[in-house]
């Protein structure tokens, strides 16, 4: 089983083209989906999740139609919604419901008809959600990552196929982002789950796929691992004055700076040393991102996958705040 | 403080650039726009709503229409102020805000000035809209009078810019405390439940001046102000800017101004709003050991997408959303708020004279259907909203709407949810009604009737309900959505009128109207009600359908996408639903279509106009030509209450008293008559029968010498067929029959059945006429008001019903038996009677007594009621056995052996006196609390008026002119009065005055023609029967009783039981004052003769203790009497009168009269000094109100001693 898509594109009413022929293959297992704010996450998420119409383009879920035929995600819907767990980048419950009659509540309208199933199963999912001490409160008085856990809780009924988790960390104090990221960790490899997120982390630490999204268009797609091994040695780091960066900039592939006591530590992409106050730097996912949000990197250098880095693409600025966690 | 002007002006700016400010604007331009060329005439088919009299354009009517549309304005000023506010903490900016250095008043005070200017930016648009409308070439020339900026300017300042600001400042305050949207919409209901209750309250003028206050708009205050302004002054004067009008402002925007300042004390600029309730702070999570990773294992669960499941789920869903509205604190708040004005409507709501009804069941429940009503037009406007909107408020949207459910369940859910909300409201009032009648002490509940009304008004809101979803599922903006149902509520109404489309096939919802009554039940009114409701639920279901389509479910909220999302959601079950759907509705329509315009004839009213001018165009030639007269009259009929039909067979003897030979009998057939047979007792060809007007022509072969006499046999029928768009009550019914001889065949063509109305008649070019001819016409003199086609007559009746029924007739009942399964009764007359009679059948009670004349004789009282109704039916017997005493010893005997009053259904709310038989309404006097020693016996005051008109109305009639219901009502008026004095206190008669003067100044400041001289009068119920009241007794007061009665015996030994010429009120008055002393002679000049009002004032009332427990009592007066044209213009007239000066004081806590002095006052500044023995507490001139006086609560003030 498999989501492909192909060709999706979006335009608002306002000229924003959010998504912009986007194609993508996602297995089964954890899939990161990696971009700045706005980069069109959140658009893909709400469309494969029936929320959203795409001016053009396709969906399917193979194999997860009756009888093991095709699901056409876009068309339909009832069916898709039938095998779909949602939770959506930002979401309100009713506040003054405690958590298990909500739970129950949801579990009728995902068709757990029978009452003694669905007691058995609401109270696993709050167990396994670490909310069972919890769940006679009200969801008003729940933290951010209650919330968050809860939300999966709602998505994790009915055994769903496709599980669509958009920016489940923002928000979340570190704490409360670790025991959420390990609890994604432990949905199941049979069904397609895809985490959107703006935090290069929540991929590195979880995802065995993913693909970088920017300005709709999907910039790269495949192998967090490999990808970080195809940057091997062209990643070179400095520390900087702040008056010199400007200047830097000028002159070498700066793809990320970053404060320290004062000071800029910036990473530089180049073949090789760019020169001797230069010191080279093991490659992670968060340099994967930044040479791919620039536009560094050749596509033919990925493992796999359509994605396209555009040509000539403008280096998208990239927010302070995406680094400053 | 520029800073608050900065502030003011960028909450203006962004108010104009926002399309919905020039949208409600709009709005408001065109609502005045027509309303105000609705005054004016300009719509064929709705008569000018003011009095035909008062200009469209004049200062009262534009002040009425600008406040009105005020009123709604208040939807309009909840949605600015709240947004001024709730805005910032909408969009999260309030830290950013309240982190600069702006002070509190400048941010408050900025925002409410800027939303003030707006919404009154907004308002003044009804100006425009109106002036245009008065302008334009449409309006009826002959109301619209010179156009006066003033008029305009002067409601909008002093209405609706202080309500502006009062209901503004309440609406930010609420927005400003809670943060939220949600309580405005509350605080609106309360706000307008200050209105309504003010309405309640000033149902009984001695609640006027509470409610004049209590009116947040100031409504009540300007009516209370205006409530006597004749069509003079309504046309001329501006309105007032003092008394209780200019309390009611200041006490209002003093409310507003304090509201206001303790929102600004109270407010904080800070993160979290205050509240009294424990902060919700999230706790930290409790630390729990965790098992180690690995893969999440859930139980399995089997799912299903069935209809089970849907149902489920739907089911479900709507108990969510119930709940979540019904542990809300609003929906507390408006429980509470509807009941506290069930409890006033309760307690003030339903009285007569002041005096309560009991809390019958059919009474209270009529009462608690009533507030319920009041509140569910607001609850479903907000709740419809707050139901679409629950999951995008809570921002739960994503969540829900990617559920696996169909997309009909959350709509039939919410739908479910709003018919629970109606239901748990319903069912607490409901409550609250028994408990109001066991508190009460009232335990003769009828739990069945509480059931069956509240489902049938149940089924009114149901409907409601999913239209109000409907609109806002579709409009998809939730301020927007609410205003258009908000529009959609006063405004299709109107536009159905306007548009001649105001039929119960083309009102959503609407139905041909239900009518209970405790003796028939609800009748015949059931079924067509029940064709309606289903025709529109077929609708209603179309209506689900198409929300289910419209459905907002996903981002996609443009209109092409979700019609295209609309158009995908179709399937075959939708398909087959909508089709079966408009299937049944347009059979249904089709059903009552072919019953009220095939079976029945459906006519608008310009239709009905039209016809009824036709009848005068065609057949007025023939109304001066000789006619026979009935001379006797034998009647059987044959009564189908199950049915509701009756055959009538008859007889009239015919003779012909005038001096021309008659070729051919002219008839005049009601048209609600099925007419079988007419025959004629010699020789005749029809020559015409005309159905729709009603008109026969019978061509004697041989004419009708004078002095001969024929028969006129006829066999007609009261048939029901099908049913109408409106359900009349019907003369036939179920249980209790009331069928008058107008129904049945009269001779000739009858002027009673032209238009009256002047402006119709414009509409049909029919010249004017008066409404009564001239008193001095004796061409009318042949005629008494009652009938044009007898004098007396002799009559006799045989009557048929059902077994279990009483059939009654005028008449002694001379044989009763049973034929044919059925009961018959044979009535005869032992006295000509005129020719005015009914017939009755329902199933009675009787109670039975007899009043002894000093000479022996007896006269037979009964009572036929309604069983469960014995609460009165002692008191009636009373009332008629004090009457027959007094009329016989003042006037003459009385003509019959018996008298009857009968109850019948409370279609009407009135008693009449047909010849010793009296149809007496179940809705008057039968469930009257007479309770309290000060209560008015009105069941006393009406049964002895009714039994008064065997004199007045039975022995003698007044000719058919001007002045006619003098001799009738004001003489039954008269002797109902010397009847209740003689029983009750004073204290009770100068309340009863009290009302009578109300109800004369109200009349007369609603006249829609002219005001006449009572002894002119021209059938106004309010000369005859108020004015009347007051002249009479004043006279009897000043003159004295015996005088009077002697004048009226005089008059009935002269005229009683006369043929024609008939008198008319020229000869009683000469009567009166050959009665009356030189003295008191300008009395019958001023108040018979003449309009003249008194403006008698008490400027101040000391006293001085002189020894002992004496008291000098000064009182300075200010006396004047004006004489007042037919429209009110008003004259000062000279004065050398007779007026009561009192002193009150109280024993016992009662107040009691010390003294009175009766003496000649002229007019102007005077003072009178007057000892008293006890301490005086209250005193003035005209007490009792024995003379008419605008202003009668300063007849008397209290005293102060010095």
């Amino acid at each position: 089983m498999e989501l492909q898509i192909r060709g999706l594109s979006k335009r608002y009413p306002n000229g924003v083209q959010a998504l912009d022929d986007v194609s993508l293959t996602i297995p089964t297992g954890m899939y990161g989906l990696l971009g700045p704010n706005g980069a069109g996450k959140s658009t893909l998420m709400r469309t494969l999740a029936t929320l959203q119409e795409p001016d053009g383009g396709a969906a399917v879920l193979t194999g997860a139609g009756p009888g093991g035929a095709d699901l056409d995600v876009l068309a339909d819907k009832p069916a898709l919604r039938r095998t779909l767990g949602y939770l959506p980048q930002e979401f309100g419950v009713y506040p003054k419901v405690p958590a298990y009659d909500l739970l129950d509540h949801f579990a009728v309208l995902k068709g757990v008809g029978d009452r003694g199933e669905r007691t058995a199963l609401v109270e696993a999912l709050l167990q396994q959600t670490n909310l069972w001490k919890a769940r006679a409160k009200h969801l008003g008085g729940f933290s951010g990552g209650m919330k968050q856990r809860f939300g999966i809780a709602v998505a994790l009924i009915g055994n769903p196929r496709l599980i669509i988790v958009d920016e489940p960390t923002a928000g979340l104090d570190p704490a409360e982002r670790v025991r959420f990221l390990n609890l994604l960790s432990e949905l199941g490899e049979d069904s397609v789950v895809i985490l959107s997120t703006h935090i290069v982390e929540d991929v590195a630490e979880l995802c065995s796929r993913m693909a970088i999204i920017n300005e709709g268009r999907i910039r790269f797609e495949g192998d967090p691992l490999a990808a970080t091994a195809s940057l091997e040695g062209t990643i070179w780091k400095r520390v900087i004055d702040k008056a010199d960066l400007p200047a830097l900039r000028e002159s070498q592939q700066v793809i990320s700076d970053r404060l320290l006591v004062g000071r800029v530590v910036v990473h530089v992409h180049a073949e090789a040393a760019p020169g001797p106050d230069y010191a080279p730097v093991e490659p992670d996912l968060e340099d994967v991102y930044f040479c791919t949000l620039r536009g560094l990197l050749p596509a033919g250098a990925w493992s796999g996958g359509p994605g396209r880095p555009a040509e000539g693409a403008e280096a998208a600025p990239v927010a302070v705040d995406d680094l400053l966690r | 403080m520029p800073v608050l002007w900065s502030i003011a002006r960028y909450e203006l700016k962004y108010r104009l650039t926002r399309i919905s400010t020039y949208v409600y604007a709009g709005v408001f331009f065109v609502l005045a726009f027509l309303l105000a060329l609705t005054e004016a005439g300009a719509f064929e088919s709705v008569t000018a709503a003011s009095g035909a009299n008062v200009l469209a354009n004049s200062p009262q009517a534009v002040a009425g229409l600008v406040t009105i549309l005020g009123l709604f304005g208040v939807v309009v000023t909840a949605s600015f102020m709240g947004h001024a506010v709730v805005k910032d903490f909408e969009n999260r900016m309030h830290p950013l805000l309240f982190t600069t250095p702006l002070s509190k008043t400048a941010y408050l005070g900025g925002r409410y000035l800027g939303a003030l200017g707006a919404a009154l930016l907004v308002f003044a648009a009804v100006l425009p809209g109106a002036a245009l409308a008065y302008l334009s070439p449409w309006p009826d020339a002959s109301l619209i009078g010179p156009m006066r900026p003033a008029a305009f300017a002067l409601p909008y300042l002093a209405i609706l810019v202080p309500n502006t600001l009062v209901t503004g400042a309440l609406f930010f305050a609420l927005a400003a405390g809670t943060r939220q949207m949600l309580p405005n919409y509350v605080g609106g209901v309360l706000l307008l439940l200050g209105y309504l209750l003010a309405g309640v309250l000033a149902g009984d003028v001695e609640n006027l001046r509470a409610a004049a206050l209590l009116d947040p708009f100031g409504l009540y205050a300007f009516e209370a102000e205006t409530r006597y302004w004749t069509t003079a002054e309504k046309n001329t004067r501006l309105l007032p800017l003092d008394g209780l009008v200019l309390l009611n402002r200041l006490l209002w925007l003093g409310v507003g101004a304090a509201v206001f300042a303790w929102t600004a004390v109270r407010f904080r600029l800070s993160q979290d709003v205050r509240t009294w309730r424990r902060a919700r702070v999230p706790q930290p999570e409790p630390v729990q050991a965790r098992p180690p990773i690995v893969t999440l294992a859930l139980p399995s669960a089997g799912r299903s997408f069935d209809g089970r499941a849907a149902l489920d789920q739907t089911l479900s869903l709507a108990r969510r959303e119930l709940r979540a509205v019904v542990t809300n604190v609003y929906f507390y708040v408006l429980v509470v708020a509807a009941l506290g004005f069930l409890a006033i409507a309760l307690a003030v709501g339903d009285s007569i004279f002041g005096t309560p009804t009991l809390p019958v069941t059919a009474q209270v429940v009529q009462v608690v259907a009533g507030s319920f009503a009041v509140f569910v037009i607001a609850i479903l406007i907000f709740y419809s909203g707050e139901l679409v909107w629950r999951e995008r408020d809570l921002g739960a949207d994503g969540l829900t709407d990617s559920l696996p459910i169909p997309t009909w369940v959350p709509f039939t859910a919410k739908l479910l949810a709003l018919w629970g909300v109606l239901a748990v409201l319903m069912g607490v009032m409901m409550a609250a009604g028994v408990a109001y009648q066991l508190a009460s002490g009232f335990t003769d509940l009828q739990p069945g009737l509480y059931l069956t009304q509240h489902a049938l008004q149940f089924v009114d809101f149901a409907l409601l309900a999913v239209l109000a979803l409907t609109i806002h599922t579709a409009v998809d903006h939730k301020y927007a959505g609410h205003f258009v149902l908000v529009l959609y509520a006063i405004g299709l109404p109107i536009l159905l009128t306007l548009l001649g489309f105001d039929r119960t096939l083309y009102d959503y919802g609407s139905d041909p109207g239900v009518s209970y009554s405790d003796m028939n039940g609800y009748g015949h009114f059931l079924g067509p009600w029940t064709w309606l409701k289903l025709y529109w639920a077929a609708f209603a279901v179309l209506l689900a359908l198409a929300s289910t389509l419209l459905w907002r479910r996903g981002r996609e909220g443009g209109v092409r996408q979700r019609l295209r999302l609309a158009r995908g959601r179709v399937t075959r079950s939708v398909a087959v639903t909508a089709a079966a759907a408009a299937v049944a509705f347009v059979a249904l329509g089709g059903w009552i279509a072919y019953n009220t315009d095939v079976v029945n004839d459906y006519r608008t009213d310009a239709e009905a106009r039209t016809l009824q001018a036709d009848y005068e165009r065609q057949y007025k030639p023939y109304e001066t030509l000789p006619q026979p007269r009935i001379t006797a009259v034998e009647i059987d009929a044959d009564l189908y209450p199950e049915r509701r039909e009756a055959r009538v067979r008859g007889r009239y003897t015919l003779v012909n008293r005038t001096d021309a030979a008659i070729p051919a009998v002219h008839l005049n057939l009601s048209s609600d008559l099925a007419v079988r047979g007419l025959r004629l007792g010699r020789p005749a060809t029809e020559t015409l029968r005309d159905t729709v007007l009603g008109y026969a022509i019978l061509d004697l072969r041989q004419p009708l010498a004078p002095g001969d006499s024929t028969t006129l046999d006829f066999d007609v029928a009261v048939e029901t067929r099908g049913f109408e768009n409106t359900t009349r009550p019907g003369a036939v019914v179920g249980n209790g029959t009331f069928l008058s001889n107008g129904v049945l065949p009269h001779i000739g063509y009858q002027p009673s059945a032209e238009l009256a109305d002047a402006s119709d008649r414009d509409k049909e070019d029919l010249p004017h006429r008066p409404r009564m001819a001239a008193r001095d016409d004796s061409t009318a003199y042949g005629n008494t008001s009652l009938a044009n086609d007898a004098d007396f007559v002799r009559f006799a009746a045989t009557v048929s019903t059902v077994p279990g029924q009483t059939a009654i007739a005028p008449g002694r009942l001379r044989r009763e038996w049973t034929e044919g399964g059925r009961r018959h009764f044979r009535y005869e007359m032992d006295a000509p009677i005129l020719n005015f009679y009914a017939i009755l059948s329902a199933r009675y009670a009787l109670e039975e007594d007899v009043w002894t004349a000093p000479d022996g004789r007896t006269v037979d009282i009964q009572v036929f009621y309604h069983p469960a109704h014995d609460y009165n039916v002692r008191r009636m017997i009373e009332a008629t056995q004090a009457t027959l005493g007094y009329a016989e010893a003042a006037f003459s005997p009385y003509q019959y052996d018996q008298v009857r009053i009968i109850e019948f259904p409370r279609y009407a709310a009135f008693a009449q006196s047909f010849p010793n038989t009296i149809p007496f309404s179940e809705s008057i006097g039968f469930v009257a609390d007479v309770g309290d020693e000060d209560d008015i016996d009105y069941p006393t005051y009406i049964t002895a008026h009714e039994v008064a008109h065997q004199w007045w109305g039975h022995q003698v009639a007044g000719a058919a002119v001007q002045g006619s219901t003098f001799l009738v009502e004001t003489m039954a008026q008269y002797t109902a009065l010397m009847v209740m004095k003689a029983e009750i206190g004073e204290t009770q008669m100068s309340r009863f005055l009290g009302y009578e003067l109300d109800q004369y100044l109200v009349g007369r400041a609603t006249e829609r023609t002219r005001e006449v001289p009572l002894v002119l009068v021209e059938n106004q119920p309010y000369i005859h029967y108020r004015k009347g009241s007051l002249a009479m007794y004043a006279l009897q007061a000043m003159g004295g009783e015996r005088r009077v009665n002697a004048a009226l015996r005089r008059f009935l030994d002269r005229y009683a039981f006369q043929g024609p010429p008939y008198p008319t009120s020229a000869d009683l008055v000469r009567e009166l004052r050959a009665v009356t002393p030189d003295s008191l002679q300008y009395l019958i000049d001023d108040q018979f003769e003449t309009i003249t009002l008194y403006e008698n004032r008490t400027v101040e009332a000391t006293a001085e203790a002189v020894g002992g427990d004496r008291y000098r009592v000064a009182l300075t007066l200010d006396l004047g009497k004006v004489r007042a044209d037919s429209l009110g213009s008003e004259q000062p007239a000279a004065m050398n009168d007779w007026l009561d000066v009192a002193v009150f004081g109280e024993r016992d806590g009662r107040e009691v009269r010390l003294a009175t002095q009766r003496r000649r006052f002229q007019a102007g500044r005077q003072t009178v000094e007057l000892e008293v023995t006890g301490r005086p507490t209250r005193a003035g001139v005209d007490p009792l109100y024995l003379f008419p006086d605008r202003i009668r609560a300063d007849n008397a003030r209290s005293v102060v001693i010095e």
